[in-house]
């Protein structure tokens, strides 16, 4: 699979990637030979003219030149364009996942962000990876056919630079680790006083607070001189080493020279195919990207391979009110724990239905499956006669309205996060009865004020939650969707909602005895079946429904 | 870049013993590359050329020595580097939380991130640009210099295509920057779309707006390909100042070669400039170029952002002629299109006064209480306020002891009978005593709300602000809050968040509008249709729906008369 979107990558990037083969290949090959012709061009000098040679010299230099100018645009347009390709597939395949997809949200923003273009690089990593053992490759053959001895006093040089490299890694990343710990200590400092915000603005103790979120600063700087210091050691062996194989190998040369083994210019060519050569080590590096782009097809293949969510293509019943059945659902938790157990549960039609129970007892797995956000393990949920997953998308989409009680939003602005793509004709009026319009109107730029210019309390997210769910024209679940809105906020939206979304059925997850005690029925889940279905009325004599409501305690 | 680099010139300038020790180091990381030439000259010339293998391996023994020498600098140099760079990123994470903590007035959730991403990103460019820089001025110079010692025609010859190259690559800079910055832009516009789309990924499945989510992230993944492709363009235009300035000279060396030959320069002269130029000058070039671009533009975007951050300094408030706060003819809004929050709002609080705001959440409550404390500044009006705590719903607990958190604003007071009168004890205990330390991710938002109310009431200052200072902890807890914060010296103001709170304040703020009406609960339950609304749903949100299981909401209300009574949730 994750061949597949390399190859995928390559193919996205279309032209760019055979302008880039041909140039790649064309520059190496030119950049082999000039030596080679610098060194002719030497010889016939010192015997009386240069000759055809240096032409040829030049025009090499020049086509190398050129070459790498076409392959490093190719490269750079061609990641780009395949990069591009990628994320669409990505995004498209993301949204049409049930969910929960299973990762956090970081985790995709990754896999989108730097490591679809990894991915994406996947041209200029496999033909620069090929393209880079040339040099060094052909360099060490040029120089065992100048004679056999220049080639093995650069092999030993390389083989005591890659060895002593070696050690490196592991000493500057015991400092980096110190470094990023201490870091990360400042940081959560900063983070408790960014949090205590407004009272350290208002108590005016800004500088106590800066002094005791710089206290660990010290040790930060020593770490990052750790860091430097290992650095040191490394950079001391590699400005050695790269300076001491080449002499190794003049060393060699001019030796030969003097016995007439090799000519001036064959020294000349000798000493420039040294420091090619020496760039075996940067093999290492093209290497590293391959195995960067591999990788990031491969957390890309995780995702395009997963399995979307099915659709039918049914439409729901014209003038249908919103009855929902759930018939013999069982849901079960990844580590096959039963969320819902057989639940039989019928929902009519235009009725308010508060879900009520302790923690644990499959109230937001009711929720779930009630609008097919989850499909269950085993059952059939029916909207107005028509099993969900039977459902056409779009009318889904259009039949059904889901409020939690932490919202995500998303879109450019809170017009667009309230409409979500659709038309947007409903927004204020959904804004109205969520009670939130209010605080919208008071906005620098209203409706088109960007999201992230809008600053919202957890209630106040909520009831943009709820505006948003409004959409749904049979059936709205709100899972416990108005929370931390106060109690004043709440009864006015349960009102706005009672005789505004009239004709909807809704099916409330709540822990609020008040919205329990508003809605028609009360559906009592316990340990993921359903102990009873009745008004709240008649269940509030039993104690063990009244313990539902009991707080967990405050402080 | 104007901002940026006086900061840097600045910094280097208060390192510049550092920078100078680095200098120095440098000078002695670069003596192979000075020596690599001349001895490979003389090495060819005088040695192996002229049959005399034992001197051409002394000169090139002489290479090694330099060699050496340089690995030992290269060596020092990293060091040095560290000590230019650290100092220079203490300050900058110094900076970055002294603007942070005190421009707090405006809590900026990104503090953090600027703090561990972007102080490390001008960091790792920093020392980037310096090794840039540094490489390349030593690298170029050692070459020139070791030109001229084989022979100053030889050092004339290059110089011409190297600022060819060099000129036209400084035209070119600036669009490249301008190209680059724009793919930099785009590729935060991408993150910034893609980031809340992605956690919203639950809510995108439930309204099946899977479309309209991907083709907005897709639009900016677009968009970003576009700027890349015209850096790509830059990039190619680069790549010819590249060619014309490292391998322009070879080409030069090599069409003068015969010219140069009879002039008496030998062939080992000749190769010697070939490995100033393919050894020196051409990587120093790569380096320039594709260095300077790149992580200039990371540094001075990063760096840019990192300083245009200028803390909003709060003007303090003068304390009013007489009472406590006097505000006068107050109108506030969040942006001029926005609706007033306050419109020409009137208000005076004197010592005694326990005054209770009520009113829709979103109405503006908060508001008003950043614009008593100074907080916020109201466009029109007069704010005057002796002083003042303000406590808000988000108490601040941090990492340090319990005492410390609870001497924060009174460094010196007696703390166990605030902790005892406020009920806070069974808290304390449970942490471990005063001098336990406290560490805030363990505590409950209540335990933090309780920790903060402690030394708000430990503070000298007579107005104390309660802005839903309360609301995580339980309405019995709450109701003794309140009744030790209305007999503590000064006066409250309290921002309501159950009906009970209202019912213990001598006075209440009904808030339904930019024009808050002031009176008693009884006046304004007698006058304002609005405030019986809200006081019949507060009492019992069910009664607007229908009747529910009978008793509370009456019997609460009539609680409200006797302040000795805890106004206890019937549910509990």
């Amino acid at each position: 699979m994750s061949n597949r979107i390399l190859l995928g990558c390559v193919r996205a990037a279309g032209g760019h990637a055979a302008l880039l083969a041909v140039a790649a290949l064309l520059g190496a090959a030119a950049g082999l030979v000039i030596p080679w012709a610098i060194g002719r061009t030497v010889d016939a000098v010192l015997l009386g003219g240069p000759g055809p040679w240096i032409v040829v010299t030049a025009a090499l230099v020049l086509v190398a030149a050129g070459a790498d100018v076409l392959a490093e645009f190719a490269a750079v347009t061609g990641t780009a364009r395949a990069t591009a390709h990628l994320r669409r597939a990505l995004l498209t395949r993301i949204f049409t996942l049930p969910h929960p997809i299973g990762r956090p949200a970081g985790d995709l923003v990754a896999r989108i962000g730097g490591q679809a273009a990894d991915a994406g690089s996947a041209v200029g990593a496999i033909v620069g990876g090929l393209v880079s053992v040339l040099p060094p490759l052909g360099s060490l053959v040029a120089l065992a056919l100048i004679d056999p001895w220049l080639a093995a006093s650069l092999v030993t040089g390389l083989v005591l630079l890659t060895v002593l490299l070696r050690g490196f890694v592991v000493r500057a990343s015991v400092s980096a680790q110190g470094y990023q710990r201490v870091q990360g200590m400042i940081a959560g400092l900063l983070a408790e006083a960014m949090a205590g915000a407004r009272t350290i603005a208002a108590a005016g103790t800004a500088e106590t607070e800066i002094r005791r979120v710089l206290r660990p600063l010290p040790e930060l700087g020593a770490h990052g001189r750790g860091t430097w210091a290992a650095l040191a050691v490394a950079a001391g062996r590699t400005a050695a080493l790269a300076p001491l194989t080449q002499i190794a190998v003049v060393a060699v040369a001019g030796v030969l020279l003097t016995h007439g083994r090799l000519s001036p210019g064959e020294l000349v060519a000798a000493l420039q195919y040294a420091a090619l050569g020496a760039g075996l080590g940067a093999i290492l590096g093209t290497l590293h990207r391959l195995v960067r782009a591999r990788s990031g097809a491969g957390r890309a293949a995780e995702i395009i391979g997963a399995r979307p969510r099915a659709h039918g293509t049914r439409v729901l019943p014209p003038g249908g009110r919103g009855t929902l059945r759930l018939d013999d659902v069982t849901v079960r938790a990844e580590d096959g724990h039963v969320l819902l157990d057989r639940l039989t549960l019928t929902v009519p039609g235009g009725a308010t239905v508060a879900v009520v129970g302790r923690s644990g007892a499959g109230k937001s797995t009711l929720a779930a499956v009630a609008g097919r956000l989850r499909d269950p393990d085993q059952g059939t949920v029916r909207l107005d006669g028509v099993p969900l997953a039977a459902l056409d998308p779009e009318a889904l989409a259009r039949a059904v309205g889901y409020g939690f009680e932490r919202p995500a939003l998303a879109g450019a602005t809170i017009g667009d996060a309230i409409a979500m793509g659709r038309d947007h004709a409903f927004v204020p009026g959904a804004a109205r009865i969520a009670t939130i319009d209010a605080y919208i109107t008071r906005l620098p730029r209203g409706y088109a004020t960007p999201l992230a210019d809008a600053p919202m309390s957890g209630g106040e997210a909520q009831r943009i939650g709820l505006a948003r769910a409004l959409h749904g024209d049979r059936l709205l679940v709100l899972d416990d969707a108005s929370s931390s809105v106060d109690s004043v906020t709440e009864a006015r939206i349960a009102s706005a909602l009672l005789h505004e979304t009239h004709g909807r059925t809704r099916l409330v997850v709540t822990h609020r005895r008040a919205t329990a005690a508003g809605a028609d029925l009360v559906a009592w889940l316990d340990g993921g079946r359903l102990r009873a279905l009745a008004p709240h009325g008649r269940l509030w004599a039993d104690a063990a429904y009244r313990a539902v409501f009991a707080p967990d305690g405050g402080a | 870049m104007g901002a940026a680099t006086r900061y840097t010139r600045a910094e280097l300038w208060r390192d510049r013993w550092a920078v100078a020790r680095l200098a120095g180091w440098s000078l002695a990381e670069i003596t192979p590359g000075l020596i690599s030439g001349y001895a490979t000259a003389r090495a060819i010339d005088d040695g192996f050329l002229a049959g005399d293998a034992r001197t051409g391996l002394g000169w090139l023994g002489a290479y090694a020595v330099a060699a050496g020498v340089g690995a030992v600098g290269a060596r020092g140099a990293y060091r040095r580097l560290g000590d230019v760079v650290e100092p220079f990123r203490d300050r900058l994470v110094a900076r970055v939380v002294t603007d942070a903590v005190r421009g707090a007035a405006h809590p900026d959730r990104a503090a953090t991130a600027r703090l561990t991403r972007q102080v490390e990103v001008v960091r790792d460019t920093y020392a980037g640009l310096l090794t840039t820089v540094r490489g390349f001025v030593f690298s170029l110079v050692a070459a020139i210099a070791g030109l001229v010692v084989l022979a100053p025609v030889l050092a004339a010859l290059v110089v011409v295509p190297l600022m060819l190259g060099l000129g036209s690559f400084a035209l070119l800079l600036p669009a490249l920057a301008r190209r680059q910055l724009g793919a930099v832009r785009a590729d935060e516009d991408l993150a910034a779309t893609a980031e809340p789309m992605l956690r919203a990924h639950r809510d995108v499945v439930a309204a099946g707006a899977g479309d309209w989510a991907a083709r907005t992230v897709a639009a900016a993944a677009e968009a970003q390909r576009r700027a890349e492709r015209s850096v790509g363009v830059a990039g190619a235009l680069r790549g010819i100042c590249l060619a014309a300035g490292g391998w322009g000279p070879l080409l030069v060396l090599l069409v003068a070669a015969p010219w140069l030959v009879d002039r008496g320069i030998g062939a080992g002269a000749l190769l010697g400039a070939m490995v100033y130029v393919r050894g020196g000058l051409l990587p120093a070039l790569h380096l320039l170029m594709h260095g300077l671009a790149g992580g200039g533009l990371r540094y001075g975007i990063t760096l840019r952002r990192i300083l245009s951050v200028s803390p909003v300094v709060l003007p303090s408030l003068d304390p009013p002629d007489h009472g406590l706060l006097r505000m006068r003819d107050v109108s506030f809004r969040y942006g001029p299109a926005a609706a007033p929050v306050l419109d020409r709002f009137d208000l005076d609080v004197s010592a005694g006064d326990h005054l209770v705001i009520v009113g829709a959440s979103g109405i503006g409550k908060s508001t008003l209480a950043a614009l008593m404390s100074g907080l916020l500044t109201p466009q029109t009006g007069t704010v005057r306020c002796a002083g003042r705590v303000l406590l808000p719903q988000e108490a601040h607990v941090f990492t340090g002891t319990v005492l410390e958190n609870l001497r924060y604003l009174a460094p010196a007071a007696p703390v166990l009978r605030a902790v005892v009168l406020l009920g806070a004890w069974p808290l304390v205990n449970r942490l471990g005593g005063l001098g336990a330390t406290i560490d805030p991710a363990t505590l409950s938002a209540g335990e933090k709300q309780l920790i903060a109310l402690v030394r708000a009431y430990l503070a000298p200052e007579p107005l104390a602000i309660l802005d839903e200072a309360t609301c995580h902890l339980d309405p019995a807890l709450e109701a003794r809050v309140e009744r030790a914060f209305s007999a503590r010296p000064g006066a409250l103001i309290v921002i309501a968040h159950r009906l009970s709170s209202a019912a213990r304040g001598r006075e209440v703020l009904l808030f339904d509008g930019a024009r808050p009406v002031r009176g008693t609960h009884a006046g304004l339950r007698a006058a304002s249709p609005s405030y019986r609304d809200l006081v019949g749903a507060w009492s019992d949100p069910a009664l607007l729906l229908r009747d529910v299981d009978g008793l509370d909401a009456v019997a609460r209300v009539r609680l409200r008369d006797d302040p000795g009574e805890v106004v206890a949730d019937r549910a509990r």
